[in-house]
């Protein structure tokens, strides 16, 4: 009876090392990215508006041509921006549009991270599933 | 009989142990691997950057789209287009023409091409444990044996021996003896003949030369010499020669402080006499190339305590104008000691007493 129990003990624990720790770093490796994703297009919401409350028609920057190694540039005009729209595209827009499009953008991205922090969610309360199940057997042999 | 003791190779080591130590091994040679690719990316990163700052100052402007965060561009231009802005490191920049950026862009590869040689070498290593960690898993799994015997050395000669049997050094310094002793016959045999250039060997030109420019009692110490038995007795025959033609005690006292620090012994009374003609301006170039020749190979200890004594010649004789650069072989003298001693290029290899006489010089 107990080699039964510790035996079965063993595998529920194989189970939480191996199957749930990993797919719940994962997941949670994922939900980072869209975070990141989320951010960017926030500071670009913000840069936009920005530029538009100040009317700033045109700007120089440093580019980063690569290995950190800067070149002026100047953009004369800014009233086109192109804007990644997924899928290697970009979309030539207006500010206006782009303060349009770029607010749609960051919900879809909200709703992809809900989404993740509900997996999350569900793998964290299997591991606790798991981890009570395993403390009962180990218990009841006590008793 | 010989007694040996027989170890099976799968007793020291495991096969199995072997197998994981070169898994392991292997698993660290993989990572190494990985290092080095990313090191070669960065360095093809680093040559597509130098040619494109190459390429830039060309022109005045480049149209180009201007990003604007991560995920947004802007129609714009490239300007000043020589004037670059390099990240040297904790948020120093530094602001450079193109050509200027391409050389640090150069040193920068070169860092990272040694960074990938040592690591290449390291890689190397690692293989060599792996296939070391293979072998013997397949040996000891095949079931080799290690075969140990002790083994008996051969009585030598008697003749040979001078000082009681001391492995090498004794051996060595009876076939000095001895390889003395022949030339010293053979020379005896040549007195007499033309002083110049002959094509004689080399140390019996040096004998002859020296003869010519009248210094005394080589002939005297060289005979006394092959009968060493100990480094005090090199010695005793300096010192007769010294007595005999009433040098100066100085240099004397220099050769004996000299040879009490060497190890060899008869290669010490050749150093001393020597010294001796540390003095004339030829012995100095002598010296110098004889310290070259024999810096080359320090296998007997006679060859390197020449080269020590030579140094020290050169150093408290006067130094002459001896510069000529070693090339390996002694070929070129200053002065008096013209062609003759071209020729003595080769042979010194093999006979160290050939070059001790040249060194005599």
């Amino acid at each position: 009876m107990d080699r039964l129990r510790e035996e079965k003990i063993q595998k529920f624990e194989e189970f939480v090392d191996r199957r749930l720790k990993p797919d719940l770093v994962r997941a949670i490796a994922e939900r980072d990215k869209v975070f990141e994703q989320q951010k960017v297009f926030s500071d670009l919401r913000k840069n936009l508006e920005n530029l538009e409350k100040n009317s700033i028609t045109s700007l120089r920057s440093m580019v980063n041509l690569g290995s950190e190694v800067y070149a002026q540039a100047e953009v004369p005009d800014t009233r086109h921006i192109f804007v990644d729209v997924g899928l290697g595209f970009h979309v030539e827009l207006t500010w206006s549009e782009a303060l349009k499009i770029i607010p749609a953008r960051e919900e879809r991205l909200a709703r992809q991270i809900e989404e993740y922090t509900r997996l999350i969610a569900q793998i964290k309360a299997q591991i606790k599933m798991v981890s009570q199940g395993i403390r009962e057997l180990l218990q009841l042999p006590e008793e | 009989m010989v007694k040996g003791t027989v170890t099976s190779l799968s007793s020291i080591f495991a096969p199995d142990d072997a197998l994981k130590a070169s898994v392991h091994v292997q698993e660290v040679i993989s990572q190494r691997q990985k290092e080095v690719q990313q090191l070669q990316a960065f360095l093809n990163d680093n040559t597509s950057l130098v040619n494109l700052l190459k390429k830039l100052p060309d022109q005045l402007h480049h149209d180009i789209m201007v990003p604007f965060g991560k995920a947004a561009f802007f129609p714009g231009k490239l300007i000043h287009t020589n004037e670059f802005m390099v990240l040297l490191g904790e948020g120093y920049y530094a602001e450079r023409t193109s050509k200027q950026t391409v050389e640090i862009l150069k040193r920068r590869g070169k860092g990272l091409d040694s960074q990938i040689e040592s690591l290449n070498a390291v890689i190397k290593d690692l293989k060599f444990e792996t296939s070391f960690f293979d072998e013997t898993a397949t040996e000891a799994a095949e079931g080799i044996v290690e075969i140990r015997e002790d083994y008996v050395e051969e009585a030598f000669d008697e003749d040979k021996a001078t000082t009681s049997g001391q492995d090498d050094f004794a051996s060595i310094l009876s076939r000095i003896d001895q390889l003395e002793k022949e030339e010293l016959e053979s020379e005896l045999a040549e007195e007499g003949e033309e002083k110049d250039e002959a094509d004689i060997e080399p140390e019996f030109r040096n004998l002859e030369i020296k003869e010519s420019l009248d210094i005394p009692v080589y002939r005297d110490s060289h005979i006394k010499v092959p009968t060493p038995s100990g480094s005090n007795t090199p010695m005793r025959p300096v010192d007769h020669n010294i007595s005999k033609e009433g040098l100066s005690r100085a240099p004397m006292s220099r050769d004996e402080v000299e040879v009490s620090t060497l190890a060899s012994t008869s290669s010490s009374s050749n150093v001393s006499s020597k010294t001796r003609v540390a003095a004339s301006s030829s012995s100095n170039a002598s010296s110098k190339t004889s310290v070259a020749a024999s810096g080359s190979s320090n296998a007997s200890s006679k060859t390197s305590v020449a080269a020590s004594m030579s140094k020290e010649v050169s150093n408290f004789g006067s130094r002459s104008s001896n510069d000529k650069a070693f090339t390996g072989s002694i070929v070129e003298r200053t002065h008096n000691i013209e062609n003759s001693q071209k020729g003595q290029t080769s042979a010194p290899a093999s006979k160290p007493v050939s070059r001790f006489k040249l060194q005599r010089k």
